[in-house]
């Protein structure tokens, strides 16, 4: 038993840590900014992890083949010397680990965007993004999605007609951004919490009804990625997708007239 | 508010009734638990089981049911989440054994409060009616997940199973919260107030130091989910708006409540919610120690030190709670604390890690099934652990929160570890509790489908997390890099059609040996502690007029002078 | 003797789970006081009365987090607003409400009344159960009804009052289903009503003791437990009363 017990423990390491290395999937390539540090720190873990992993099961193997079958067991109660060697081992290796993590998060959160950001502000609803631009005077209208939201009459997130700021609004269902410019989100709802995740820009935030959520990011590569909805949200959770097309500043100014023209005809 | 002594339950027979169902004795009650959540597990399992297929193969029309829609997944989805944490893993291994043997491996026959403890399963026994009848009532079942959040759960027509089904969910946690209370100041006063003399803290076993710490978390955490869900239902009922912010419109209908905050139940729900991950686990975590001692033939390696671990871990568990909420839109300052908190549990636990090995290690193994299960937990607890500090880092679990990643961790560390701790414990005790002893090669068969399976289950939804699969998704059609991912799912789906059939394996060894295994000895496994020494299966009086005198600790394997390799806990000589 | 070295056999102190050969302490097991050595007989009231006592201690703690629950989600809510990004302020939209002071002191001053004469039945009754397991019963058995006749009233007399205090905010407009303000207000004095109204039950179940024939027994630990819990519900009804005061917007 002893002998199946080993051969089962090394099935596993050898089995997960193919796993791991052959990855029928993936990470998708990071194109944002901050991706590159985000999947140097996965890569640092699942080397430290991966290493910790496999060091575990070949210690619980080979304490294994150690049984004896006869004889006098080792009679002990433990040894504070070990004990405190593998507890102050573990924590500077963890704590080294998390440290490094949470520059990573500062970079993260507490940079603020650039200047010239492009501001969309993103509305999920059941079971669709939105996404607003502020059009020419830079200025999102008021919204008030209980009095004047209607999705039929091509007013999803209910701007207040009487407002002039909303007057050149664009509301798109896919988010469109210049390549390397940042873009400063703010994620809103109108009925319950979504979350937009773009894997490929390493990007999640949840939106929160009755919160106005900041975040921010800047896409590196042109090119359309997808966007899915990471918060359980009722049964078209699985279906509200959408998309993020990284276009080049001239395309993207391009695309910010063809949208503006319709909507300050009406 | 009387209770009969002990000396006297042994003079008549009381019929079948008093004696099995409506009996306060607390062996009686433990075994009440234990088939309760049999019958919960079934259900879950079975329920995990639908999922699965649906996922893969969707267009599969179910007997009697028909194809599943997503609502019907969503209402799966709640329904096994839910039965697996609180009527599993949080109610067999605290509930189900500790009820039984905490007071036994104590050394006395009664819980403190018998009619409370009585009552606390009746309570349990109707939260489970409450939660099941769910699916009956128009609507079906809730489908915001186990975790509920609001306004999702706070607003009738957010969904199918979000009008009555929802109602139902609360009411029979709410029910769940009190019996759990009532179950933790049981245990509780037991263990500080009944301990048979000699039985110094320092002496109990470690199954008994889980359950008392579990049940201090108990006491701890439920109070405030059961806060949570009352003002929940007074959202959902009396038009209250603590979770629901103004202006919302949902299905096309303007809401009329203002002013609350759905950040606030998150908070509230895992500042339950952490701790209860614990509570599932630790029960489990006392029983590995004792099972790895035992038939390693040696002590437990660094017992102080296991106590300490178990402490730091109940302490921690309640600091750490933000770690469910680094995308939730929380300030992103808290997060700086709850990453090294969470960081910092991790240590103890790696603890307890090596502590076990430590306790194997040259050890005279005698390679029994509930051995092989508490090895089994070992890896599961290393390898669902490890991913832990990953997740605790803000900057990865922005990537992987709401993941496939996260599913992974928590099935390997909690459900998997867990249930793995539960056959364990259950082919210990078998003996016991029924006084016969249940088939070592089917136990071994079972265990060797079990614990090859959870990694052909979970290892490979590590991945899809990584590749961005959010989870609660009931169908992969919806956005085109999940659909990718069919392949791997269907071989998740084949490995857990494969894992769950092996379950009838426990089935039968479980029954058959029931009403015809070989008859037990007292101590089959030529164990310390108190309740082996016993005859098997406890006699209805327990220890009788006969008081246990504890001389020394719970894990006195192989001590050199002794005659046998074990000596007793109430053995005389010192 | 067997073959081990003597590396092996050391023992390192204080690691194990009091190995052979330590002296057991003795202390810590049974919760007896005094009579060392001997077991405890758990079905002597003395025993139940100090489980009893454990049972409520760890009650209350309970109780406590439920109200801490709700009490944070009221101090949150309260700060809560949306973000003013012209002043760089927090809009509050928090209504504060005109509590009836009178009334609500009134209704402590009620509860401390009923606190008090709780104890002196609750202390009045141990020193009889005390006298009656020392063999002497004290000729005047039952003085101690009166009181918890009294608390029962003072109780009921509190929860009336609540009633009143829900009435008066009813006619100014201050629903439960409004705003949340007035939703806290009603959901914290609500559950504390229903958290004393139980411990009023427990009494009401000692005073017609009398009648059912339970023991004397039974009912002193009953009132000794109630009291100590009422106690609890006095200083948990002036936490809630603070913290609406305090944090009234
Ligand atoms: C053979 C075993 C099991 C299988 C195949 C299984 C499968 C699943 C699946 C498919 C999901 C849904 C994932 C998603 O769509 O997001 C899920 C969720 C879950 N499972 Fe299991 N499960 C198993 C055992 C357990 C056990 C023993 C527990 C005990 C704790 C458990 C706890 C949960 C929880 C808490 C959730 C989350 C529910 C929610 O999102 O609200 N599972 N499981
Ligand atoms: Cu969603
Ligand atoms: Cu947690």
């Amino acid at each position: 038993m002893a002998i199946a017990l080993l051969l089962a423990i090394l099935l596993v390491i050898l089995a997960c840590v193919y796993l791991f290395i052959a990855h029928p999937v993936w990470f998708p390539a990071g194109v944002s900014a901050h991706a590159a540090g985000v999947d140097h720190q996965f890569a640092v873990a699942f080397w430290l992890l991966g290493a910790l992993f496999v060091a575990g099961h070949i210690a619980l193997g080979i304490s294994l083949m150690r049984a004896r079958r006869r004889g006098k067991v080792t009679y002990t109660q433990g040894d504070w010397r070990l004990e405190a060697l593998w507890t102050v081992l573990i924590a500077v290796l963890f704590f080294g680990f998390n440290v490094a993590g949470v520059r990573l998060w500062s970079q993260m959160k507490f940079q603020q965007p650039e200047s010239d950001a492009v501001q969309v502000e993103v509305t999920g609803t059941q079971f669709e993004w939105y996404f607003r631009y502020a059009g020419a005077d830079g200025k999102l209208g008021d919204t008030d999605a209980q009095r004047f939201a209607h999705p039929e009459e091509g007013n999803p997130l209910g701007i207040d007609p009487d407002d002039p700021a909303g007057k050149d609004d664009m509301v798109s269902t896919s988010l469109v951004l210049p390549v390397g410019r940042d873009v400063d989100l703010t994620l809103r709802s109108n009925d319950v919490i979504h979350s937009l995740f773009i894997p490929a820009m390493r990007f999640k935030q949840d939106a929160v009804p009755g919160m106005s959520i900041h975040a921010h990011f800047r896409p590196m590569q042109t090119g359309e990625y997808e966007i899915s909805c990471a918060e359980l949200c009722g049964t078209g959770h699985y279906r509200m997708r959408a998309s993020v097309k990284v276009v080049s500043e001239a395309e993207f100014k391009q695309w910010v007239k063809s949208k503006e023209l319709p909507s300050t005809a009406k | 508010m009387e209770e009969r002594s002990t000396s006297s339950t042994a003079v008549s027979t009381p019929g079948f009734l008093r004696r099995c169902v409506f009996s306060t004795d607390h062996k009686v009650v433990g075994l009440q638990y234990f088939f309760l959540s049999f019958a919960a597990v079934l259900i879950g399992t079975v329920l995990s089981l639908l999922m699965r297929i649906h996922l893969v193969w969707p267009t599969v029309s179910l007997p009697f049911f028909g194809t599943i829609k997503p609502e019907n997944y969503l209402a799966f989805l709640t329904m096994h989440g839910t039965l697996m944490v609180f009527f599993v893993l949080s109610t067999v291994p605290q509930s189900g054994f500790g009820n039984y043997f905490l007071p036994l491996q104590l050394g006395v026959s009664e819980m403190a409060f018998p009619k409370l403890n009585a009552a606390g399963f009746w309570t349990t026994l109707l939260s489970f009616l409450i939660l099941i009848a769910a699916f009956f009532v128009p609507g079906g079942a809730s489908g915001a997940g186990w975790t509920q959040y609001p306004p999702l759960s706070a607003i009738a027509n957010s969904g199918p199973g979000q009008a009555l089904g929802t109602d139902l969910w609360l009411v029979s946690m709410g029910l769940f919260c009190v019996a759990s209370v009532m179950g933790a100041i049981n245990f509780i006063t037991t263990t500080l107030k009944m301990r048979t003399p000699g039985m110094d803290l320092m002496r109990m076993p470690l199954t008994c130091w889980t359950w008392f710490v579990t049940a201090i978390l108990s006491l701890l955490a439920f109070s405030v989910l059961l806060a949570a869900v009352i003002l929940l239902l007074l959202d959902r009922n009396a038009g209250t708006a603590f979770f629901v912010p103004a202006g919302l419109i949902v299905s096309g209908k303007a809401v009329a409540q203002t002013g609350g905050s759905p950040l606030l139940w998150q908070h509230l729900f895992w500042f339950f919610g952490h701790p209860e991950v614990y509570i599932a686990i630790l029960p489990g975590m006392g029983v590995t120690s004792h099972v790895l001692s035992v038939f390693s033939r040696k002590p437990v390696f660094g017992y102080r030190a296991m106590v300490w671990a178990i402490v730091a871990i109940g302490f921690l568990g309640f600091l750490v709670w933000g770690h469910h909420m680094f995308v939730s839109g929380m300030n992103p300052y808290a997060a700086f604390a709850f990453s090294a908190l969470t960081t910092a549990i991790a240590v103890p636990s790696a603890i307890k890690t090596f502590n076990w090995i430590g306790t194997i290690w040259d050890g005279r193994i005698r390679f029994t099934t509930p051995l092989l299960f508490s090895v089994g937990f070992v890896s599961l607890f290393i390898t669902g652990g490890l991913t832990g500090p990953l997740l605790a880092q803000p900057a990865l679990d922005i990537y992987l929160h709401d993941t496939y990643f996260v599913v992974a961790h928590f099935h390997l560390i909690m459900a998997m570890a867990g249930l793995f701790a539960i056959f364990a414990a259950t082919h210990f005790w078998f003996p016991k509790m029924f006084g016969r002893m249940m088939n070592e090669r089917l136990g071994a068969l079972h265990f060797w489908i079990t614990f090859l399976g959870s990694y052909a289950i979970f290892m490979p939804m590590h991945l899809l997390g990584t590749a961005g699969h959010p989870r609660r998704y009931s169908e992969l059609t919806g956005v085109q890099y999940v659909a990718a991912m069919a392949p791997l799912q269907k071989f998740v789906t084949v490995a857990a059609i494969i894992t769950m059939s092996g379950q009838i394996i426990f089935l039968v060894n479980f029954f058959w040996s029931m009403f015809k295994g070989p008859t037990a000895p007292a101590n089959p496994w030529e164990c310390t502690t108190l309740e082996w020494t016993l005859p098997s299966p406890t006699p209805a009086g327990g220890f009788g007029e006969h008081v246990p005198m504890v001389n020394r600790g719970a894990y006195e394997y192989s001590a050199p002078g002794a005659e046998t390799d074990y000596l007793m806990q109430d053995a005389p000589g010192s | 003797m067997p073959i081990t070295s003597g590396h092996e056999t050391e023992t390192p102190p204080k690691l194990g789970g009091g190995g052979p050969g330590k002296i057991s302490r003795r202390r810590g097991y049974g919760g007896d006081d005094g009579d060392h050595g001997r077991p405890d007989d758990f079905s002597s009231s003395r025993s139940r009365l100090r489980r009893y006592r454990v049972g409520v201690a760890l009650f209350s703690v309970c109780v406590t987090m439920l109200f801490l629950g709700i009490g944070s989600a009221y101090v949150v809510t309260q700060g809560m607003g949306p973000w003013n990004h012209e002043a760089g302020s927090r809009v509050s939209i928090w209504r504060p409400l005109l509590l009836p002071y009178r009334q609500l002191w009134l209704n402590s001053l009620l509860l401390i009344a009923s606190s008090v004469t709780l104890e002196f039945a609750r202390r009045g009754m141990l020193k009889k159960q005390e006298f009656s397991t020392m063999g002497i019963r004290p000729p005047r058995f039952k003085t101690e009804f009166p009181w918890l006749a009294i608390t029962v009233v003072f109780g009921l007399g509190f929860l009336a009052g609540q009633f009143l205090v829900w009435n008066t905010l009813r006619h100014q407009g201050v629903y439960l289903g409004g705003a949340a303000s007035g939703s806290f207000f009603y959901t914290l004095t609500g559950l504390h009503a229903v958290h004393l109204a139980g411990g009023l039950a427990v009494l009401l179940y000692a005073l017609c003791g009398d009648w059912t024939g339970r023991k004397f027994e039974s009912q002193q630990i009953a009132v000794d437990a109630t009291g100590w819990y009422w106690h609890f519900m006095a200083l948990l009804w002036f936490g809630i009363f603070a913290l609406l005061h305090f944090a009234r917007g």
